[in-house]
Order: C-alpha cells, then structure tokens, then sequence
C-alpha cells in the first residue's frame, strides 16, 4: 500500500502537538504555551487532511459512506472552531472559566491543553483512516494503538509508584531508621517498632488463618459429600472475601476488643479472618488441581482417607497452598483499616515480652501500617515527610517482596509439575 | 480375633479419622460462623441507631451532624454514588483493554513482564496508594482546579479507579481466555480481522464474565477504606450542585474510618457509625452474590464451553 504524504505528515504534526498538550496538562511548566503553534500545526493538520480527501475523492468514490463523511467533517469543523477560538482571543491567558457552580476554575491553560490534546486525538484518527482508505486494517491499527496503551500505562504507573518512593523515600532510610524507635511524633527516629509490631501481627494472623484456611479447604474437596453444605460453605467464603477491610474492623471493634481489649490478640484474630477466604479460595484449587488417580493409588494400597490426605493430597498440593499462604502474609502485612481500633497504637515503645521471647498479646502493638497514617495525619504540622517517605517505601518493598516470592515460587511449579 | 495392638490400631484409625474429620468441618464451618458473627455484630450494633433515629431520617436525611447528634445518611450515600461512577469509568476504561491485550494480542514475552507486574500492583497496600494520593494527585488537583483544597470526590474517583484496575484487568482476562478457541478460529477463518473477532465474537462471549467482574469491582470501589478516607476531604454533605465532583464528600468507609477513632463507646454516633459500615455490608453482600448470580445463570446457559 503507497503511504499518502499528506495524512503521514498530519500524523506527524497531530503527534507532536499530543505529546507537547499532555506534557502541559499533566507537568504544567511555568512558562508561556505554545499557543501559536499550535493554532498553527491544527491549522496544516486541517489543510493537509482536507488536500487528501480531495485525492482520495477524484480517485476513488466508493469509500465514501455517509456516516464515515459526517464523522470526518465534524472532526474538521471541531477542529477548526478550536483554532477560531485561539486566534480570536476568545481564550485569553489569565481567562479562567467557572462552570456550573463547580468549585474548581478552569484555567485557561489546562483547558487549552485538553482541548488541543482532544483535537489532535482526532486528527491523528482521521489521518490514519485516510491512510487506510477506511478499511478495516486501519480500524483495527487505531483500536489496537489503544489497548496497547493501557499496557503501556500500568507498566509506568507500577514504574512510577516504584520510582518515586524509591526516589523519595531512600534518603530517610539507614540502620538506625530501621533498628530505632520513633521520637518527637514520628519527626526523628526510626521504625523498629512498626517493624516488631507489624512482625507479631502477621505471624498472630498466619496462626489463625492458615490451620483454619487449609483445613477448611481440604474438608471442601476431600470430605465433604453434603453439596448443600459446601453451597453454603462457599457463599460465606464468597461473601467474606467481599466484606470491606473496614467493617472487619467495626467487627473486631464490637465483638473482640469488648472481650479482649485493644490488643496483638484481637488485631491477629481479625486479620486472620480476613484472610480466610483467600487460603481457603487458593488452597482448594492447590488441591483440586491433584489428580484423582494419586487418591484412588493410595486408598488402593489401603491407605485411609486421612493417610491418603495427609501423606499424597497435601505433599503434591504443599506448593500452591504455600503461594496462597504468602500472599495472605502480603495482605496481612498491609492492611490498615481492621487493626485501626482493634490492636495499634501509635507507641514508641517496643513490644513488651514474656520471658523475652513470647509477646504478651494482651498489649497494643505499633504496625507500619498505621505508623505511615499518623505520619500522614501530621504531615501539615511537623516535619515528618522524609519520614513518612521513608516508611512508606518499607511498607511497599516488604509487601512487593513478599509477593514476589509468591510469583516466583508458582512460576517455578507450572514449570516443575505437570500432571 | 486380632491381637490387641491390631486391634488399637483398628480403633486408632477408625476414631482417629473420625476426629481429624471432625475438627476438618468445624475449620469448614468456620467462614459461615463469621459470617453470621459480622452480620449479628453489625445489627445489634446499629439496631439502636435505626431505632432512635428512624430508618427513613436515617437513610434518607440530608445532614449528617455528629455534633449535634443528627445522622442522616443521604450525602455519604450520593458521594458513594458519584465515587462509584466516575473510579468505575476510569477503570474500565483501563481495565477491559488491558485485559483484552494480555489475552488477545500479547505475545508470551510482553506477558511475562506484565502479568506480575499486574500483580505486584494488586499487592500495593492501600494505605500507599493514600499516601502517593495525599502527596501527589491531590496536590496535581489543587494546582490544576485552583481549589481550595484538592481533596475530593474527584481526587478519591480517580485513586480508586487506577487501584483497581489490576483486580479487574485479572478477571476480565480469565473470562476471555475461557472463550474457546473455536469461536475466534471460525470468526478469523471467515474473514473477519482480528479485532472484528475481539470485537463480535470474543467480547459478546466473555460479556457475562466481565459484567460480573465489573459487579465485583463496584463492592471493591465502595468497601475500599485507607485511600479514600486520606483523600476524600471528609466532610459529609452534600455538594451543590449535586454533581459537583470538585467538592469534598464522604463515602462510607471514610466516614467510618475517620470518626470511629473519637468517638465515645456506646454513644448515638458511635452506634450511627455502625449503622453506615451495615449499609456498606449490606450493599457489598448483594453485589457479590448478583455478580455469582450473573456467572452461574450465564455458565447454565452456555454451559462451560
């Protein structure tokens, strides 16, 4: 197919126009826009893509459908309202729009910006098409260029959340912000005891959700014979995977610190539950996926049930259960809401031990989690960013790890075992 | 006869199963147990709150006045709405092409490197997610609007939408690999491109399971509580004009998040804040089940492919 000058060179124009209005939207330099050039590349565009309609006319009828002309003149006339409204002046710098009673103001930069990005969005989707002669492969050029993008998006917001608290928060962290505790709210000091806290909570959690998780799992797929039963079984599974951090908060709130108080106790018991439905959910899949004929071998060799669970099912599950259980240690780790009221407080004290080992669970503890919201809360009236940079960056790397351990570990089965 | 140690033996694994059994189903029952617990908590706590204030003042008042004792639940509501709207737009928008390129167009390279890191942003806690939102898009808001305060409705839509675009890109993408592959085979042998395939053949058929994974994701945006209580601005009421989404707001997690710390045990407030997390609790509950609904009507019908 011979590419037509024209609409490749109104590609190009429309291009960078998209690039230099975004980079305006979302960087918002403090300098003058580049009004004039852009009424200027709007305006070749408009010209150019018009000279290839006139082409593509005296060349060939066919391709013009009525809806596909209708389309095309609105992009154009929209377009050509646009550079009216630059050149007249109607959008004067220093000219802010309020609309509708919103509480925001437009400003006559970022409204620029957006409607140039708008135009040349259009532009660039006229010329392609021109370029295509409308048929279907342009069609599918445009809308693939799109679902690429979002690719391309959530790679660079992964990127960007990595960078920046890498960027920000590295400066705060050194031995001692990770070996001593707060002082002056949070302003100098380190984490040690978020880190402690946070330790005693997940592992409190883990006890609780991971003999319940796994057990429930395996009495689902191995024992259970009443449907009715696992009907219910999964809905309340269902259910409670969908429960909002917050209202196991309120629970824990209403139902445990009544009994046992703000405490390492009632905080480990509602993160364990909350954690429940994803051992459970991901060890019944570990275990399914465990042919039957591995079964029937055992209890052929008269093995009993809970042998033949106990000594094939859970060895040959033990990878996929493992992966369920380090993502609920992730989830765990960085969850605020249900620990908010139940078991944290913003201490600077360390975790007061029984013999040194065991902690005492009748006591609040700090968590990170927690420690990085005070940080937040004070962020306007003392001097805790870099702080809070900090502690946020040690939050995401200890989750992000932990998680990645899980990927690699399941990675590293598929490839292992093939039933 | 056996010899008496067989015969231990005989009973050991005979009453010894029988336990392990047993303690199997309680673990098994255990999920159905909290679930009832949650529910009976949440009631009996927010029972009194309904019962001085009026379910109707309750759910439909326009004030919601801690203190002076007024708890109308009208504004929490209508922000909750615009919230769900405007995150839910964004991320579909993101969401649906993302999954449609890791199922349709991505080769096994580009997946390698993107499907975890899909799921090392599905593993970003919350509360960083709040912090970047506090630090950076609220700041990017007040800059660009001229607000008074860049946290609001807007600010908490546009967090929740990216947060969850992980959540609903991974189940977006199992429901169009669950499209067989002859339905995509027959459609492309017929001439049609590639995206006229994805367009009338593989969306229409995994439609079902997006719906539901969209369903799903309306509970996450609604139950999600951190980012939004740091960058909702807090302040329940409602915004004039209503769609006024440059205004600050509350959503049900926020409210309860931000005034449960203060609040005197047992007090109106105290049982109001309840009352809110019951709502939330109840609207999540149904959504989860219509979104099991939409999937197991839809698996009736076509079967399991």
């Amino acid at each position: 197919m011979k590419v037509r000058i024209a609409p490749a060179a109104a590609i190009v124009i429309s291009g960078l126009m998209l690039v230099s209005s975004l980079f305006y939207l979302f960087v918002q330099p403090e300098r003058p826009l580049l009004t004039s050039l852009w009424a200027g590349g709007l305006l070749a565009s408009i010209v150019l893509i018009s000279a290839s309609v006139m082409g593509l006319y005296s060349s060939d009828r066919t391709i013009w459908r009525f809806e596909r002309v209708i389309y095309l003149i609105g992009d154009q006339v929209l377009t050509l309202a646009l550079v009216l409204l630059i050149t007249t002046d109607t959008l004067y710098p220093g000219g802010d729009i309020t609309l509708l009673g919103l509480s925001a103001v437009f400003r006559h930069e970022l409204v620029l910006s957006f409607l140039v990005l708008l135009a040349s969005v259009l532009l660039i989707k006229d010329s392609i098409n021109l370029i295509y002669r409308y048929n279907q492969r342009g069609r599918e050029i445009l809308v693939f260029a799109m679902i690429r993008l979002s690719a391309v998006f959530t790679l660079l917001l992964l990127g960007g959340i990595l960078f920046l608290l890498l960027y920000k928060g590295i400066g705060a962290i050194s031995w001692e912000f990770l070996t001593e505790s707060h002082i002056h709210l949070g302003q100098e000091g380190g984490i040690s005891t978020c880190i402690e806290g946070t330790f005693w909570l997940v592992t409190g959690a883990m006890l609780i959700s991971a003999p319940l998780g796994i057990g429930a799992a395996i009495y689902l797929t191995e024992y259970s014979t009443h449907t009715g039963l696992k009907r219910a079984v999964t809905i309340a599974v269902g259910g409670l995977n969908g429960v909002p951090s917050v209202v196991y908060g309120l629970f824990g709130l209403a139902f445990l610190v009544a009994n046992f108080g703000l405490s390492l106790l009632a905080g480990s018991i509602i993160l364990g539950l909350m954690n429940l439905p994803t051992i459970i959910l991901t060890s019944q899949e570990a275990l399914k996926s465990v042919p039957n004929s591995l079964r029937e071998g055992s209890v052929a060799l008269g093995a009993s049930k809970w042998q033949t669970v106990r000594k094939v099912v859970i060895p040959s599950s033990l990878p996929g259960v493992l992966t369920g259980l380090i993502i609920g240690v992730a989830r765990a780790a960085g969850e605020t809401a249900p620990i908010m009221w139940t078991a944290v407080t913003f201490s600077a004290t360390p975790v007061h031990k029984i013999y040194g080992v065991v902690p005492d669970v009748t006591q609040p503890v700090n968590n990170l989690c927690y420690h990085l919201l005070n940080l937040i809360y004070f962020l306007g009236a003392w001097d805790v960013e870099k702080n809070a940079w900090g502690t946020a960056l040690v939050l995401l790397m200890l989750v992000l790890s932990i998680n990645i351990v899980a990927i690699v570990l399941r990675k590293h089965y598929r490839k292992k075992i093939a039933w | 006869m056996d010899p008496p140690d067989r015969r231990g033996a005989r009973l050991y694994r005979k009453y010894g199963d029988r336990l392990v059994e047993a303690v199997l189903f309680l673990s098994a029952i255990t999920s159905i147990l909290v679930m009832v617990l949650i529910f009976y908590f949440l009631t009996y706590e927010s029972f009194l709150a309904f019962k001085e204030m009026g379910l109707k003042a309750m759910l439909l008042g326009q004030k919601w006045h801690p203190a002076g004792d007024i708890f109308g639940m009208a504004p929490i509501i209508w922000s909750s709405i615009l919230v769900t709207f405007i995150a839910l737009f964004i991320n579909i928008l993101v969401g649906v092409p993302l999954a449609i390129y890791l199922s349709e167009l991505a080769g096994s390279r580009s997946r390698e490197i993107l499907k975890p890191a899909i799921e090392l942003l599905a593993g970003v806690p919350s509360i960083v997610y709040g912090f970047l939102g506090v630090l950076v898009l609220v700041v990017y808001l007040e800059r660009s609007f001229l607000m008074l305060t860049g946290r609001s409705i807007l600010a908490v839509s546009i967090l929740l939408g990216i947060m969850f675009i992980p959540a609903l890109a991974t189940i977006c993408e199992d429901a169009l690999r669950a499209v067989p592959r002859e339905f995509k085979e027959g459609s492309l042998a017929l001439g049609a491109t590639e995206w006229q395939t994805v367009r009338y053949v593989t969306l229409p058929a995994a439609s079902s399971g997006i719906i539901a994974a969209v369903i799903l994701n309306v509970g996450r945006i609604i139950g999600e509580t951190m980012a939004a209580l740091l960058v909702v601005g807090n302040v329940a009421r409602l915004p004039i004009p209503l769609f006024d989404a440059f205004d600050r707001g509350a959503i049900f997690t926020s409210v309860i998040a931000g005034e449960m710390g203060e609040v005197a045990h047992g007090s109106l407030h105290y049982h109001s804040l309840f009352a809110v997390g019951f709502v939330l609790l109840v609207i999540v509950t149904v959504l989860n089940i219509s979104a099991d609904l939409v999937r197991s009507r839809i698996q009736k019908k076509f079967g399991e492919y």
